[in-house]
């Protein structure tokens, strides 16, 4: 029995984890969706990008791969902000479906760019003050640094978007285009500003974590799928547009995925053959999908949302 | 009259030399060769290329350096000096492709057999192309067990599979705790006793899971976890998890690259202290997995051919020599197992005497080639039908390969099973995380 709750414990705190992790993924999603109500498919290769940043520039500089992040968010805001007036706003002029299908061809492009530039074989960071480090903090339970470094990154990242939008003058900006585009047009507040900008907050914010992310995770220019699809069960499960929502949410889905353990000990505590089981681990994911299958036919505008 | 005598000897010499050339025509032997040289597997594919033709390069002509039979002829000599012709096609790894490319190479090119294909899938394809016309193939590198349980009456596998190469680890588990491995005393049984296992949910992960399970209980090990997880998956703490909870003595792996190094790295930031990791090639075998330099110091991989057994065995670095020489690389697991089964083809033909696809089928399914003709560490190449296989070599065998630090601080892989090859004292336990 005491491994049992021992595996709940673990479950509990590496989902809380894992939770933020994904959540500051979905963060930019949210944002981009919260103000423009366009749904970015590209996302998963802007983090993507972010990840080649600091891949690339930590050995240029010789610095540490975690000092490289503000410049990885530099990366990310700047793509953001070339996509935004490249190819969104004249999207913009046109019917959902053309959005839908033109960050769709944008993800194309990226990936494929990036196969060009960088060939197909996974990289990944393999020194630096957070890369294998570790915690002991109890009997049996490791944080590994990395992941606590992105956790808390992402608390400050959603502090820091609650910030911008509740208290400062932008943030209401913010808020009021993705209310009433026109109305906020007619108050002067210049929508097109506020765009970019919510494109240059959304392309940061996944820079960041897709930095953060290349200390454990290799990169290779097909990776952005993976978290996009999180990313997207995450937004939709908090709610589209609602940054409580993506917070709360993430932490959701990292307790799911990291609850098959609990499941493992309960076998062993039941004495079943363990050598049978254990194909939970490869449906985890399916659970997650699940749960926002189930959210999008319960409560369509998810856990949080406030846009129907 | 002068004239007509000129016309007779200009009609005779025409005739001799039409003769010639239909003499030269029939001196060689054409074998279609597939392998996948172009998308996502193009870089084994140019390997796999390299080392059939090397072989049918030392067939087609003499060479005194190179111990093996079919070095001391120029082209197949039952055959009246035939040589060895090659056409390679490539297949993109896509098994429609390599069943179209097999009909033509058979009915277009009159090939006399076919080698190929590397990805388990084209060979499945191409194999029942060859069975529909009744043309021989040989092949050197799928490792997908249920090739050879077909009952194919035209396919013959001359490289082991993952039965062969998990059966392997089992051989050595059993090893460390008799005392076989070289450095290693005797190990106690209870300390390796428990196992966890982990593997990607793909038809290949699932098969080598299944593998595993199996042979723990003919072994009598106990497998306290063996999980399938979702291969390239973002995060694999919850798997991690699982398997440090029963405190296994080793810890088990079919996975491809990304997962394989997420997997460390995870292990590794989880603090888990397992006395002996395994992988089952594939990922573990990898050059972005060697790029993690100690943190991979002790693990254990599945191969079938290692640069180093050219150290203990003389015609592989002969060989080896050779292929370097051509390619500016080592010879690997890729294309020491296509020079074999190029090897394979030639002394096939040696015995059958003839390309007529009877004798080649009689002479496939009688030949023994002794292990010292190889360049791969096996005992040999003999095609018997034992345990519900069809063509299957059953003289072949793995390697287990130890990541280990070299003279020049890279890290790379000496042999330690089987014992007899060993070319380095074993690290064990693993130096953990």
């Amino acid at each position: 029995m005491e491994a049992l709750f021992l595996a709940m414990f673990k479950a509990l705190v590496a989902g809380l984890l894992m939770g933020l992790v994904f959540a500051l993924v979905a963060l930019g999603l949210t944002i981009i969706f919260g103000v423009m109500d366009v749904v970015n498919f590209a996302h998963g290769e802007f983090l993507m990008v972010g990840m080649y940043a600091t891949l690339l520039t930590a050995p240029l500089l010789g610095v540490d791969p975690v000092l490289t992040l503000p410049f990885s968010a530099l990366v990310g805001a700047g793509l953001g902000v070339l996509c935004y007036h490249g190819l969104i706003r004249h999207l913009l002029r046109g019917p959902t479906i053309a959005q839908l299908f033109g960050t769709f061809g944008l993800m194309l492009f990226l990936r494929n760019l990036a196969l060009m530039i960088m060939g197909s074989e996974p990289m990944i960071v393999h020194q630096g003050i957070l890369v294998g480090k570790s915690f002991v903090v109890g009997p049996g339970i490791v944080l590994g640094a990395t992941k606590l470094a992105a956790a808390a990154l992402s608390l400050g990242a959603f502090w820091g978007a609650w910030w911008l939008i509740d208290r400062t003058k932008t943030g209401k900006a913010l808020t009021a285009t993705s209310l009433d585009k026109e109305a906020a047009m007619y108050m002067g507040i210049s929508t097109e500003r506020v765009n970019a900008l919510a494109w240059a907050l959304g392309g940061a914010s996944v820079a960041v974590a897709g930095g953060l992310l290349v200390n454990f995770w290799p990169v290779d220019p097909n990776v952005g799928l993976l978290f996009t699809m999180i990313a997207f069960a995450t937004v939709a499960l908090g709610g589209f547009g609602s940054i409580k929502g993506a917070l709360v949410a993430g932490v959701l889905i990292g307790m799911i995925v990291q609850a098959p353990p609990v499941w493992d000990a309960m076998l062993r505590l039941v004495g079943s053959d363990a050598a049978e089981g254990f194909t939970i681990h490869s449906l985890k994911y399916t659970f997650v999908y699940l749960i926002y299958f189930l959210i999008m036919v319960v409560r369509p505008q998810g856990l949080f949302g406030w846009k129907q | 009259m002068r004239k007509t005598m000129f016309l007779m000897v200009a009609l005779l010499a025409a005739t001799l030399a039409f003769s010639a050339a239909g003499l030269a025509a029939d001196k060689e032997v054409k074998i279609g060769v597939l392998y996948p040289l172009t998308g996502g597997a193009a870089a084994a594919g140019r390997v796999l290329r390299a080392g059939a033709e090397l072989a049918a390069e030392i067939a087609n002509q003499q060479m005194s350096g190179i111990d093996m039979d079919m070095a001391k002829n120029a082209g197949v000599k039952s055959m009246g000096g035939a040589k060895i012709v090659l056409i390679v096609k490539d297949h993109q790894g896509n098994p429609q492709l390599g069943a179209d490319l097999a009909k033509k190479l058979i009915k277009d090119d009159k090939v006399a057999g076919i080698l190929g294909c590397y990805h388990s899938s084209v060979t499945k394809t191409v194999s029942a192309v060859c069975e529909r016309y009744g043309v021989p193939m040989i092949n050197g590198s799928s490792t997908s067990p249920a090739l050879t349980t077909r009952d194919f009456k035209w396919f013959w596998r001359t490289t082991p599979h993952d039965k062969w190469f998990t059966k392997d680890l089992f051989e050595l588990l059993i090893g460390l705790t008799e005392g076989k491995v070289k450095g290693v005393k005797a190990v106690p049984r209870q300390e390796l006793n428990i196992l966890a296992a982990a593997c990607e949910k793909t038809e290949w992960g699932s098969h080598v899971s299944e593998e595993i399970k199996n042979f723990a209980g003919e072994y009598k090990f106990e497998l306290a976890v063996n999980l399938l997880y979702a291969a390239k998956s973002p995060d694999l703490s919850s798997e991690v998890q699982s398997m440090i909870a029963p405190k296994p003595g080793a810890m088990l792996f079919a996975s491809y690259a990304s997962d394989a190094i997420l997997m460390v790295k995870t292990l590794k930031s989880l603090k888990a202290k397992p006395k002996l990791i395994w992988g089952q090639d594939a990922g573990f075998d990898k050059p972005e997995f060697r790029e993690m330099g100690a943190d991979i110091e002790g693990i254990l991989t599945r191969s079938v051919f290692l640069p180093s057994v050219a150290r203990v065995k003389k015609v592989s670095g002969q060989v080896n020599e050779l292929f370097k020489q051509k390619n500016g690389v080592d010879l690997d697991g890729a294309s020491a197992r296509s020079f074999t089964g190029l090897q394979t083809w030639v002394y096939v033909l040696e015995k059958a005497g003839s390309s007529d696809p009877k004798a080649i089928q009689k002479a496939c399914n009688e030949i023994t080639i002794p292990g010292d003709q190889l360049v791969v560490p096996w005992a040999g190449v003999k095609f018997e039908n034992v345990g519900g296989e069809t063509g299957q070599n059953v003289l072949g065998m793995g390697l287990i390969g130890q990541y280990q630090m070299q003279k020049d601080g890279k890290i790379g892989l000496e042999i330690v099973y089987p014992f007899n090859l060993a070319t380095a004292d074993m690290i064990y336990p693993i130096k953990g995380f």
